[in-house]
């Protein structure tokens, strides 16, 4: 099996792959309990209108991923509060109109091609150099801040205006985290794929939930759940070469259909 | 003189919701110490008061002072502790142990990275053993009865040291004897912390001795300031009608 780590590019894709492993499963207890599931795939395809901008413009497609999901995050927050919007119909919105932007771009740049494919589904071939740094770099950062406010996300998950009303700044923090998720799924859709990365942020959460444990074992098991789901699943995308976010997502179902029947009643 | 300084100065409160007036023009006034009990018919604007005390709601017009600022200037939040009307409706399947939650109450003075000092530990392992849950500790939040997760969510605010508890008919689904228990508790913590307490409910009959005054919310206030004796002479049903003769005859009294 080690023979897939003499390649640099599983090197790299497995690096790239544990760190969003780490991070999409982290991000994603506190997005699930806050019943913010959708966002993530609406923040996934803002990203592409970032992908499909760099790769016509010829800026670097994960910047520039980042750059658009947060300002979709902002975007999000901002018609949630200011106009009394469902927050579901804001997110179907913004997901349509992001990829009806994407393929616009992309299209009229003349550059429909594997290239994007890969964006959307994922690949483990297409991870640089310099995509392991901008995640490494990224990613720290964006863990640093979940984990510095990770007991005021938790309380405001549980309760928000008991939250509020015990001084938290809950819509610093609701910005915040969600500016956090953006990065996160931008930084992910190399590995996992932009249609895709809503699975791994949601699923491993939602299995960790079934077991019914306090709030730091249920992210322990989540984050487990995520590492398993993402070497298991690259290195079916190696063996069989197939794309690597889909191996992984069909990796994480199976660990939370299993996770639904050990922890039937 | 220990009432001096109200903890809550309200001045001509009004909300209008698409041109429904829920409160018009409350005043009234909550001091230090003082066990305060609100009863009011269901949609009379009890709960529309209290979210304006702690500033979740914004009145049309009118004024909240809290200890003589107002609240957007007030910063000690942490000298609040509110149990909400669905704090006995939790989701079951949240992922939180009892000793979770009421850590939550250390939340806002608490270090970073999740850091709990010993004087936070002291604090919430404190109000469980006060509240009777210590042994319940490591149970999941989702389980326990409604008695017991009641008794979690006060353990929470009490994890604050608050100064005043604001409580919003945390009582619904309770059994009668967890109710009895929780009466005495909410008397011992006024009496002797000298928390002020700020109750919600439907129980009048039973707290009468402890409270000393009764706020009946309908639209209008009523401020009754004493209670035992109000609710003796009066009927409780003309007490949940509010008429303009009672507000008047209360109105100036304290």
């Amino acid at each position: 099996m080690l023979e897939m780590f003499e390649y640099d590019f599983m090197q790299r894709a497995f690096i790239a792959g544990i760190i969003i492993a780490v991070l999409a499963s982290v991000s994603g207890t506190f997005v699930v309990l806050k019943r913010y599931s959708m966002i993530s795939e609406t923040l996934a395809h803002s990203a592409l209108v970032g992908v499909a901008v760099g790769l016509v413009g010829g800026f670097n497609p994960l910047w520039m991923a980042v750059l658009f999901a947060i300002i979709s995050a902002w975007l999000i927050e901002y018609l949630r509060s200011a106009f009394s919007l469902y927050s579901d119909a804001v997110l179907a919105i913004l997901l349509s109109g992001s990829l009806a932007a994407a393929v616009i771009i992309v299209s009229l740049g003349g550059a429909f091609n594997n290239s994007l494919f890969s964006y959307l589904f994922g690949s483990i071939l297409s991870v640089s150099s310099d995509d392991v740094v901008t995640i490494a770099i990224f990613g720290t950062l964006s863990l640093g801040a979940l984990l510095f406010f990770s007991k005021e996300l938790y309380f405001i998950a549980y309760d928000e205006e008991v939250a509020k009303t015990s001084g938290i700044k809950v819509n610093f923090l609701n910005f915040l985290l969600v500016s956090v998720v953006a990065i996160i799924i931008a930084l992910s859709i190399r590995v996992v794929g932009s249609l895709l990365i809503g699975a791994l942020m949601i699923i491993p959460s939602v299995s960790a939930l079934q077991f019914r444990v306090g709030f730091l074992k249920t992210v322990i098991i989540s984050l487990v759940i995520a590492l398993f789901s993402v070497v298991l699943g690259m290195t079916f995308s190696f063996y069989f070469s197939l794309p690597s976010g889909a191996t992984i997502v069909l990796c994480v179902l199976g660990i939370f259909i299993m996770s639904i029947i050990i922890n039937r009643k | 003189m220990k009432f001096n300084l109200p903890i809550f100065d309200i001045k001509n409160l009004t909300f209008i919701v698409k041109g429904q007036s829920i409160l018009s023009n409350i005043s009234l006034e909550i001091f230090r110490s003082e066990y305060i009990a609100i009863i009011g018919p269901n949609g009379g604007g009890k709960t529309t008061l209290i979210r304006m005390l702690l500033g979740l709601e914004k009145p049309t017009s009118g004024e909240v002072k809290i200890y003589g600022k107002k609240l957007s200037n007030f910063k000690e939040w942490y000298k609040i502790g509110y149990v909400p009307q669905r704090a006995s409706h939790v989701d079951s399947s949240f992922p939180a142990t009892v000793l979770d939650i009421v850590k939550m109450g250390r939340t806002s003075q608490g270090g970073f990275f999740s850091s709990f000092n010993e004087e936070d530990k002291k604090l919430v392992y404190d109000a469980m053993d006060r509240m009777g849950i210590l042994d319940l500790k490591d149970k999941m939040i989702g389980t326990l009865s409604g008695g017991q997760r009641q008794r979690a969510m006060i353990a929470r605010a009490l994890a604050s040291k608050p100064e005043i508890l604001i409580l919003d008919e945390p009582n619904t689904g309770v059994d009668a004897a967890s109710q009895k228990n929780f009466y005495a508790l909410l008397r011992k913590l006024n009496q002797e912390d000298k928390i002020t307490i700020v109750f919600i409910t439907h129980d009048i009959g039973v707290i009468a001795d402890d409270i000393a005054r009764l706020f009946t919310i309908n639209q209008k206030a009523i401020i009754c300031n004493n209670p035992k004796q109000l609710l003796s002479c009066q009927e409780m049903s003309e007490l949940y009608g509010i008429d303009a003769h009672l507000l008047h005859i209360h109105k100036h009294e304290h």
